[in-house]
């Protein structure tokens, strides 16, 4: 026998109760697992999704208004600016790419966006890569010469169930213009996936309004400066402009993770109480415990085991409860993160693959053997502290 | 020739302290002896005593005054851990309600005596604690829990675990109290084969008359406790 067997036995001997604290460990490691994990999710996922290019331009109004629907798509469009500023900046000397995007409606969910092939392109400088998984890629058409192909995002094809050669359209009205599946992109795990691509052409054409606008209209401008000492000089001239406004997609980026820190900060709070609750719960379960055994403590005292015997008994007891919570509440706590993480992708929202184990699980569970074993020194004091003769004295 | 005696208790006094800052005083013992490999018995009313003299011996509770030396060791001059060390090596003990832990079976019950003294070898501990149940007619109980054994049976893992680690000196409070006397018989005759098999010391605290009639010698508590004679008749025996 050894000191483990012993505390095994005695969790054994009061299996509901024991089988009660580890869950209730068990859901508090979950609930703070899955928090940590969507919430590093939701940050990772707003990284890997973010633009390679420097400056978002776009028409006057919220800047986080116009990073969030032209590079995230989790916002309405911003108006329109005109296609000739596209023109401008394109022959701007310190301009070594100018796209332009024109956001417009959607199919089945899957915004239409409309660009140039400059869009998918591999620069050098590009971290993000566009490969196609099937067909090609959309030409670009001529203004008065449409094409109505589409390209489009890998969830988006999985999930509308689209494919090559597919005709498709939404609204009775749009029955004229439907588009005709050419290519599918590969997964880029970012909000290009959840979209369905077009030339401008096409969009002009399918647009009532801007089918008679001489001057065609876009959403936005996304600019890749030659030198990165022209950035500033080039965000201050479109900001001045009456018409347009360019905005950093780093600094929106700050902006939302600074809101969502502050959500952490309440969730930390939070948790921490959830944690401080279950630690209560094993120390009032297991104090219980020692109570209740004060006479079996006694005989083995009698029989001669030394008081800190006793103490490693209690103390593997609460260690071993901590472990089995804590190594079930990890695995929970994956589970409900990439439960979580489903549901907010089917709603658009941009998130990391959070099922991933990294350093945080050895900490969280080395945490919670630690402060699961704390939880129990009080209980382990007392049955440490219990005295032998008067508690072996015979029971009436 | 005079055996060596295993246990020596010199002006060995216990009192218990009351509520009311007064304190009661329970034993008075000038001197006692317990010859080496002998069976002694020891008698006396309720209250008066006997199982504070048994703690006494085991090191479990100390003395107010005196000295208990047990094979020629003053317990209460080592200290509390090595007391509890030398109390799981040398000492034996059988509680009157067996006080057997309800969450380990008959097996592990005598296993466990062995772990606190660490004296057997980890993997010769299920051995022997199987050949001891066995020898008490308990092979076909070894996985059973306390609470579906009988009380004699109980009694029996009592005994086997007192047994566990070879001891020298046993000390059984009533062991037998709680029996049948069809049971009891049986419990004693197994205990005591065994014990003399062993060369154990024996203090047993009994008012059976086949107990008594086994062993070598017979002490009246209210004869060697100086708190009864000063207290007249609430030290006679109770018989």
């Amino acid at each position: 026998m050894t000191v483990l067997a012993v505390a095994v036995k005695y969790l054994r001997g009061r299996a509901v109760a024991s089988a009660l604290t580890a869950l209730s460990i068990a859901l508090g490691v979950s609930l703070i697992v899955a928090s940590v994990l969507l919430t590093r999710g939701i940050k990772d996922g707003f990284v890997e999704g973010t633009t390679d290019y420097s400056l978002v331009v776009g028409a006057k109004g919220s800047p986080t208004q116009l990073v969030l629907s032209v590079v995230f798509r989790m916002d309405a469009a911003t108006p329109n600016i005109l296609m000739r500023t596209v023109r401008d900046l394109q022959h701007d000397a310190r301009i070594e790419v100018a796209v332009p995007v024109a956001l417009g409606d959607a199919y089945q969910g899957f915004r239409y966006v409309a660009t140039s092939p400059a869009y998918f392109a591999p620069f050098p400088w590009r971290r993000k890569t566009f490969a196609l998984a099937a067909g090609r890629f959309v030409h670009d058409d001529a203004p008065d010469r449409p094409s109505y192909e589409a390209l489009v995002g890998s969830e988006a094809a999985r999930r509308a169930g689209l494919r090559i050669g597919d005709r498709f359209y939404e609204g009775e009205e749009m029955a004229e213009y439907p588009l005709t599946v050419v290519g599918i992109l590969r997964p880029t795990r970012s909000a290009d996936d959840h979209a369905i691509y077009f030339s401008l052409a096409s969009f002009w054409g399918m647009n009532e309004v801007a089918r008679k606008m001489q001057i065609k209209p876009v959403t936005a401008v996304l600019l890749r400066a030659k030198r990165l000492s022209d950035l500033p000089s080039l965000h201050r001239e479109l900001n001045v402009s009456t018409e347009t406004q360019a905005v950093f997609p780093s600094a929106t980026l700050l902006t939302i993770f600074n809101l969502l820190d502050v959500v952490e900060e309440a969730l930390v709070v939070i948790l921490a109480i959830v944690a401080v609750v279950v630690l209560l719960y094993v120390l009032v379960s297991m104090y219980g415990a020692t109570l209740e055994r004060k006479r079996e403590i006694a005989t083995m005292r009698a029989l001669g085991a030394r008081r800190v015997t006793i103490l490693r008994i209690v103390l593997a007891e609460s260690a071993t409860l901590a472990i089995i919570g804590g190594v079930a509440g990890i695995v929970g706590g994956h589970g409900v993160a990439y439960g979580g993480a489903s549901l907010l992708a089917s709603r658009r929202l941009l998130i990391a693959n959070p099922f991933v184990f990294s350093g945080l699980e050895p900490v969280v569970l080395a945490s919670v053997i630690l402060l699961g074993t704390l939880a129990g020194l009080l209980p382990a004091v007392l049955a440490y502290r219990t005295e032998v003769a008067e508690n072996l004295a015979p029971l009436s | 020739m005079v055996a060596r005696p295993a246990v020596v208790l010199r002006g060995v006094k216990k009192s218990f302290p009351l509520g009311d800052g007064n304190t009661l005083e329970v034993l008075d013992v000038e001197e006692l002896r317990l010859p080496a490999r002998s069976c002694t018995v020891l008698r006396g009313r309720s209250g008066s005593g006997k199982t504070t003299l048994l703690n006494l011996i085991a090191g479990i509770a100390a003395p107010t005054a005196g000295t208990i030396h047990v094979d020629d060791t003053d317990v209460f001059a080592l200290s509390e851990a090595h007391r509890d060390r030398f109390r799981a090596d040398r000492i034996g003990y059988v509680f009157q309600t067996f006080n057997l832990l309800a969450a380990f079976t008959a097996l592990e019950n005598v296993m466990l005596s062995m772990m606190f003294a660490n004296a057997v070898p980890r993997r010769e501990q299920r051995r022997r604690a199987a050949d001891l149940l066995t020898r008490l007619g308990l092979a076909a109980r070894l996985s059973h829990k306390p609470q579906h054994l009988s009380r004699g049976e109980q009694q029996r893992v009592a005994i086997a675990r007192a047994l566990a680690n070879d001891p020298p000196l046993i000390l059984a409070d009533e062991p037998c109290a709680s029996l049948d006397l069809r049971t009891a018989r049986e419990v004693l005759a197994a205990f005591l084969t065994t014990c003399r098999e062993a060369g154990t010391t024996l203090l047993i605290v009994s008012h059976d008359e086949a107990v008594i009639g086994e062993a070598d010698r017979v002490l009246d508590l209210p004869e060697i406790n100086r708190v009864a004679s000063r207290n007249g008749p609430r030290g006679a025996l109770d018989r």
